[in-house]
């Protein structure tokens, strides 16, 4: 298919009727059709999204289970982009302008986004340990009759908890240090509670990689098609990258990662797009979450258990404070409710993290193996040339 | 001093219990048939069961105060080691057994409180809190011992050891590196890689000494329920010396951007060290596994979680970096090292597997299945690149002097070291050979053939060195002499020839092959002669008998255009190069025999005729003259031919 012979009559076709058949290309009808369903599927995806992230659904807005709808949304558009982008198309059409220049730049955000998973899946890691420090708590504060041991055990367990949760970003290198000195921990006796056993894990990436500069490479230079463009195949590569970077700006809010300073919160996505919408909405409203917290609250994200986790705690630690032996029944009721609470966390917690990690694990499998798939199709064309010799 | 055990009362219904399994007990210990350990467990089961039964209707009554005395000497026990900052099994392994008795009957008194008969009075109530309250002291403190021996005891495998074995790769593919001794020590690895794995062999991470007191104080913890507590800090610990281990071993952390971007000398260098660390850390956590093992033996389930945990994290670092060097632009330079990397993770395959057999290490097992998919993919990428980057190398200028190829001697050299990924590269190349039917293999199929010259590899070698050959055709043509053509060509055969009968490939590319090969080179030698020599020496083939008329001016023309041919021969000729020797010698003899023996002819019968004046040569100095062929170095006769005109 020549791409430029029918440009004029191309848009002059969507400006009247979309649906009208004008003497045309059959791949140019086909490709028109595939554009149009894979916009009308994003914009559906997200659409419930927004609408399953209201606070009184299951899965509210930055939960864990929401977290695993988004990137299950993920994988289903990411599915849909590739049949779009790569079957059944002539392969001559990627290495062709804009898409010479788009592909790689969107293939240049992929291999962003594989960093991004592994960082926001060693931030599960994380997770999962506030998990287990709650854990502790629970099953002290369940303990009948309750006295100064469970009580003393649980505030524990919670103190390292909040002290994980506050864990600085730039953490790394000195946690790092921590670890890797021959034997510093239980040197000396005054440290050892400090740097003993409740610590978080190490950030697991690469020195000085960040976070926030990751998202901000991620969006540097995406630009939506315009005029004539924005009915060929740069909408999809537009489309996905822009799907891409919301995702994995909505894991890197929600999930402790290295180095998050300077995330931003706005998205250079135009608002009037259709398909773009429903996530506008989710964008501004994650960001406004965002915004609200303290700096030092941020630390842990902004994951719905996490936060439940740091409110509970806190209120468990002044509970835990003022406790005398033997309870008072008022006090103790407040304090059972406050821990079936952080109990049920807990659960969705056990039940949700592990599968959470196997999906940001397969969305990264998913990546490579697409980046593979359009890799070849560029090396069909010749436009990658052979390595010389 | 008796326990709490025999002063706290039991409900009727679990004297019964007792009794009746005290007589189990006696009856089983009666059998001769025990070995000593059962023997020795059943005689502590019984002196339990006593001192459980021991306890009368009488005592019910005065039971608290004995309680209260009990329970004091613990709770000195347990609270004079608090203000000792001193660490237990540090100063006094008995002492800290000692402490461990006392925070069993803390343990027994917070379990059978509750159902002392006196049960809910203000004062019991309030000695089972005092009572859980120096429990918790009592773990708190545990769990800064366990830390504090996991830390101090632990051990590391000896570097020295390990990389002598395991980085080795190169130095064992470089025959000339290779000592016999190396060559056992890399053997009886191979042999512990595909063997089960051994006990014995597996170095202990943490000094067996202090197995005993992690044991031990698992053992009390795990009782108190605060196995949550053991787990988490038996963990923690073991995570960060796999991690502090990974670093001893110098892997670093890369992005996979970095490792994308990084130069081949630097990338080279990583996975190399990647190859020897996943060798290690397998090995290592083999005796990670074991360690988890013997702490956790008699405590449920908790052994293959607490495994994983600690694994898992190090184990997606390296496979990260795998991944990363699996999505890289196929070049061929990395084939070798691809393969590297493909063997290490096959041989190390079935290790992962055992370690990670259980439930909990599922996702690691399937990560390194794919990383293993991948690898192969890329290696398999990386040589059909190679094909491809032969075919599409493009050189404008011919090879100067007719001599061999760059791209030959490369080439050669590059699949010269493929054999010694024999094994591998016939499973990464099975399917696609299958796919492609190969004619030649099909040929064979009914003969009996060594089967070494019809495996995949030989195949792709074969196909390999095709693609050059067709390379290399087109290559000649930028010569305009077609006798330049074929020499060019016929070095260039030849070279390949005595590559393909190089110990490493002769195997593979099979008699055939270079028997064939052979016949190319001597045919482009033959061509040579005929598109040099033949015009000049039809000169000097002079009519039939009886051609008379032959005047003596012919003969003098022709004598003389002879001549002019064979200098101009000479001086083209000589800058021309056949690098091998006795390739070379062979080609100028058997110019030699053709041109100096029809010369002799030419100037024998006709002599007299032409006049000595206008044979300028002699046989003799024809024969020199044509060793000066294909030195390489330009010369001219043509300064001497003016001077004796």
């Amino acid at each position: 298919m020549r791409a430029t012979d029918n440009q004029g009559s191309f848009l002059n076709r969507i400006s009247i009727r979309r649906n009208q058949v004008v003497s045309m290309d059959g791949n140019h009808e086909q490709e028109l059709e595939d554009l149009e369903l894979f916009q009308k599927y994003v914009a559906d995806r997200f659409s419930d999204l927004l609408s399953s992230s209201s606070d009184e659904a299951a899965d509210s807005l930055l939960s864990v289970s929401w977290l695993r709808k988004l990137v299950d949304v993920f994988l289903c558009c990411e599915a849909e982009f590739k049949a779009v982008l790569i079957m059944g198309r002539d392969p001559s059409q990627v290495s062709k302008p804009p898409l010479d220049r788009l592909v790689p730049e969107f293939l240049d955000r992929v291999v962003k986004a594989l960093d991004v998973c592994n960082a926001v899946s060693h931030g599960v890691e994380s997770v999962r340990h506030y998990q287990k420090l709650a854990e502790i708590a629970v099953s002290a504060f369940e303990q009948r009759p309750i006295g100064d041991g469970q009580v003393r055990r649980a505030k524990k367990a919670l103190n390292s908890l909040m002290l994980t949760l506050e864990e600085k970003e730039g953490s790394n290198h000195k946690s790092a240090e921590r670890a890797w000195s021959f034997g510093r921990r239980g040197a000396t006796n005054k440290d050892r509670a400090a740097a003993g056993q409740f610590r978080s894990l190490s950030w697991n990436m690469a020195k000085g990689w960040s976070a926030a500069k990751q998202i901000q490479a991620m969006s540097a230079n995406l630009v939506a098609p315009r005029g004539a463009e924005s009915s060929g195949l740069a909408s999809p590569v537009y489309i996905m990258s822009t799907v891409t970077l919301f995702v994995m700006w909505a894991l890197v809010a929600a999930i402790p990662c290295q180095e998050r300073n300077g995330l931003s919160t706005h998205f250079p996505v135009p608002r009037q797009l259709g398909w773009a919408q429903s996530m506008v909405a989710l964008q501004e409203k994650i960001a406004e979450e965002w915004k609200k917290k303290k700096e030092k609250t941020r630390l842990a994200g902004l994951l719905e258990e996490t936060q439940k986790l740091e409110r509970l705690g806190q209120s468990l630690i002044e509970f835990a404070d003022s406790f005398h032996f033997p309870a008072e029944a008022a006090r103790l009721d407040e304090m059972a409710s406050q821990v079936s609470e952080l109990a049920d966390t807990c659960k969705k917690m056990e039940e949700g993290l592990v599968p959470l990690q196997q999906q940001i694990r397969e969305v990264f499998h998913r990546l490579v193996r697409s980046r593979t798939e359009v890799l070849n199709v560029l090396d069909q064309v010749g436009k990658v040339s052979a390595p010389t010799m | 001093m008796g326990d709490f055990r025999s002063i706290l009362p039991l409900c009727e219904g679990e004297q019964h219990v007792i009794a009746a399994t005290q007589h189990l007990v006696k009856a089983l210990g009666a059998s001769k048939n025990l070995d000593d350990d059962l023997r020795k467990i059943l005689s502590q089961l019984d002196s339990h069961l006593s001192a459980m039964t021991i306890l009368s209707p009488e005592s019910r009554g005065t039971g608290f105060r004995e309680v209260e005395q009990q329970f004091k000497w613990a709770e000195e026990k347990i609270r004079g080691w608090e203000s000792n900052q001193s660490l237990m099994w540090d100063s006094d392994p008995l002492e800290a057994s000692e402490y461990l008795k006392a925070v069993v009957e803390i343990q027994t008194l917070v379990e059978g409180l509750p159902r002392l008969s006196m049960s809910g009075t203000r004062k019991q109530k309030e000695l089972l809190n005092r009572a859980e309250s120096i429990l918790q002291t009592a773990m708190s403190r545990l769990e800064e011992e366990l830390v504090h021996i996991l830390v101090k005891h632990k051990q590391y495998f000896e570097l020295g050891n390990m990389s002598f074995q395991y980085c080795g790769k190169d130095v064992v593919y470089d025959e000339s590196f290779v000592s016999v001794e190396d060559m056992r020590i890399e053997e009886a690895s191979q042999r512990n890689n595909s063997g089960n794995e051994s006990v014995d062999c597996v170095p202990d991470l943490v000094h067996p000494q202090v197995i005993p007191h992690l044991k031990s104080i698992a053992t009390v913890m795990f009782a108190s329920s605060y196995d949550q507590e053991f787990c988490q800090a038996f963990i923690s610990v073991r995570r960060d010396a796999l991690e502090e281990y990974l670093v001893i071993l110098k892997v670093e952390k890369f992005s996979i951007e970095d490792v994308l971007k990084m130069d081949w000398n630097c990338l080279n260098f990583e996975i190399q060290k990647w190859i020897r660390a996943l060798n290690v850390i397998i090995r290592y956590l083999a005796s990670e596994k074991r360690l988890c093992g013997q702490v956790f033996e008699d405590l449920g389930f908790l052994n293959p979680f607490c495994f994983v945990e600690i694994s898992k994290v190090s184990l997606l670092h390296l496979l990260n970096f795998g991944d990363a060097i699996a999505m890289g632009t196929p070049e061929p330079q990395k084939l070798f090292r691809l393969l590297d990397m493909y063997e290490v993770v096959a041989d190390n395959l079935l290790y992962i597997d055992t370690l990670f057999s259980e439930e909990a290490g599922t996702c690691v097992r399937i990560e390194f299945h794919q990383l293993l998919r991948r690898l192969a993919d890329s290696a398999r990428a990386t040589l059909f690149t190679f094909g491809n980057a032969i075919a599409a190398n493009a050189s404008t200028s011919p090879v100067p002097r007719g001599e061999i190829h760059p791209l030959t001697r490369y080439v050669m050299n590059y699949i010269k070291t493929l054999p010694i990924y024999c094994s591998i590269l016939n499973v990464l190349l099975k399917d696609q050979n299958a796919a492609a039917s190969n004619p030649v293999a099909e040929l064979e199929n009914g003969l009996e053939v060594s089967s070494m010259a019809y495996c995949p590899m030989a195949c792709h070698l074969r196909s390999i060195t095709c693609i050059l050959e067709a390379k290399l055709d087109s290559k000649s043509k930028l010569y305009k002499d077609c006798a330049l053509q074929h020499i060019f060509l016929m070095n260039n055969y030849h070279y390949m020839v005595e590559k393909a009968k190089s110990p490493e490939l002769k195997l593979f590319f099979g008699d055939e092959w270079i028997r064939e090969h052979i016949v190319k080179f001597k045919q482009h030698a033959t061509s040579y002669e005929r598109a040099t020599w033949s015009s000049a020496l039809s000169l000097l083939r002079v009519g039939s008998a009886g051609s008379s008329s032959t005047s003596k001016t012919i003969l003098k023309d022709k004598c003389r255009g002879f001549i002019i041919a064979f200098e101009e021969v000479y001086k083209s000729q000589t800058g021309w190069s056949i690098p091998d020797p006795k390739l070379r010698e062979d080609l100028q003899i058997s110019t030699s025999q053709k041109v100096v023996l029809a010369y002799r002819n030419f100037t024998g019968r006709n002599s007299a005729d032409i006049g000595e004046k206008y044979i300028k040569y002699t046989t003799d100095d024809l024969e020199k003259y044509i060793l000066d062929l294909f030195e390489g170095s330009p010369k001219s006769l043509q300064r001497s031919r003016s001077r004796r005109n």
